[in-house]
């Protein structure tokens, strides 16, 4: 039996889809049988940021309403394995689904996967209700702006009367120097006012573009810093004890030079 | 406790419905603590119905009453008179009972209660607690946070760290300025010559 994890944030645009994909992409590459489940739907992302758009012919929908079978819906990745994607539907709204039929679902994909992702869309209707309606555990993104924050809180919040207690956050999108010179919250303003575990922090990279225009999530590639945090953030996922990233500010090519040295 | 006064709202202002059983004196008395204790509840002018099965005599003493408080007085006359039955009963709780939150409030949750709250944990931005009595923050407030909600001016506020956009006592706001400082120990607000004052506190 495998885990169904929910990643949610209240706002909009703060990288839930592109954590999703990431997240995936990186149990993945530790070898677990992921499946990513898009239930944004109407606004169906998931498989663009994933590459594998041209290979949808059936979706959620389809499944809940019967039209396939759930194998059939599911698109195989082109890079691994074991890695599948249920994408959403792009010409239905987010009521065609009810939290009872997400249940279902997702009770029969964790019985096939490790790990079942449920990437969730922004805002607290029902499509929100639908995507958590099955999930054991939640992960939070937020990105490092007052009100991401404040709808995390929000989320946060619903997620514990809907019974689903100590999720857990992820902070995306910092700029170091920004946060050094105090014109971004830092890490400890928003635990202090979210106070969750925070499973990690993502770094702003601009390769995070290029991937997701590509189709390629950056947790593959060895150059992204973006990509080694979630690779990070996956293994303490996993129960490792992996801490948390330095991030400094890219102070020039002298300190490079000391750190290349270990001075 | 049962009550024999109870004011019920409708479209056409407030409707004073009086246990018929019980003596006039008793309930006149009740009429006055309670008017006294929730005058703030009430705008000036609200109109009050009453009704229509007492005496000329017990309506002038009515009158009189609501009078005094700023309140306009109807007979009423189309109704027939509304006894509070069992199932109507309406339980207020002690002064002195007190609600204790556990957890954090978080934006877009509220917690309301007619006596005094505890939350052992924050109040963040966007929840709301509203108590009829004293609130106490042991964590950091920075919500919405209105004690005395039913007209008690004694009633205080206080907060291990009270960063609060608003306060309210009774039926005064209060707004933090745009700039606020961390407060470096507990504070408490309470109101005192028709203001809403903040000093350092002990919480214990």
């Amino acid at each position: 039996m495998g885990e169904v994890i929910v990643v949610t944030s209240g706002k909009g645009g703060v990288g839930k889809t592109t954590t999703t994909a990431n997240l995936g992409t990186g149990f993945a590459l530790q070898g677990k049988k992921v499946v990513l489940v898009d239930a944004d739907i109407g606004l169906r992302n998931l498989d663009v940021v994933m590459g594998l758009e041209n290979r949808i012919v059936y979706d959620l929908v389809d499944v809940t309403e019967g039209n396939c079978r759930l194998k059939q819906a599911l698109i195989r990745d082109k890079r691994f394995e074991n890695l599948y994607l249920l994408p959403a539907a792009q010409t239905r709204d987010k009521n065609a689904v009810n939290p009872e039929q997400m249940k279902q679902l997702t009770a029969e994909l964790v019985q096939e996967f490790d790990i079942v992702l449920i990437d969730c869309p922004a805002g607290i209707e029902q499509g929100f209700k639908n995507a958590i309606a099955g999930a054991d555990r939640a992960i939070i993104v937020t990105t490092p702006e007052v009100s991401a924050v404040r709808d995390a809180d929000r989320i946060i919040g619903l997620l514990e009367s809907a019974g689903k207690h100590d999720p857990q956050l992820i902070v995306n999108r910092i700029r170091p120097h920004m946060v050094k010179k105090g014109d971004m919250m830092d890490i400890d303003d928003i635990n202090e006012i979210l106070a969750i575990k925070l499973l990690g922090i993502i770094p702003e990279d601009e390769y995070i573009v290029v991937s997701t225009n590509r189709g390629e999530p950056a947790v593959s590639n060895p150059v992204s810093l973006a990509g080694e945090a979630y690779k990070n953030i996956v293994r303490r996922l996993l129960g490792e004890e992996v801490p948390l990233m330095t991030l400094k500010e890219e102070d020039g090519f002298f300190h490079r030079l000391k750190k290349l040295f270990k001075l | 406790m049962r009550e024999c006064v109870v004011f019920k709202g409708s479209r056409h202002g407030l409707q004073l419905v009086i246990d018929s059983s019980v003596d006039f004196d008793v309930i006149l008395t009740h009429l006055r603590s309670k008017l006294e204790s929730a005058i703030d509840f009430f705008t000036e002018g609200a109109k009050i119905k009453a009704p229509a099965t007492l005496t000329d005599r017990q309506l002038q003493d009515l009158s009189s009453l609501l009078e005094g408080f700023g309140l306009r007085f109807e007979t009423e006359e189309t109704l027939p008179p509304v006894v509070p039955t069992a199932q109507a009963e309406w339980e207020e709780a002690d002064s002195g009972q007190e609600l204790v939150v556990s957890r954090t409030i978080r934006g877009g949750q509220e917690i309301i209660y007619s006596g005094a709250v505890v939350v052992n944990g924050d109040v963040n931005p966007g929840g709301e607690v509203i108590a009829g009595g004293n609130v106490t923050i042991n964590g950091t407030c920075r919500g919405i946070v209105h004690a005395g909600a039913y007209g008690d001016k004694n009633a205080t506020i206080t907060a291990k760290r009270l960063l609060a956009a608003q306060i309210r006592i009774a039926g005064l706001i209060a707004r933090a300025p745009d700039n606020l400082a961390l407060p470096e120990q507990a504070e408490m607000a309470y109101i005192e010559a028709g203001k809403v004052i903040i000093a350092p506190a002990r919480l214990n």
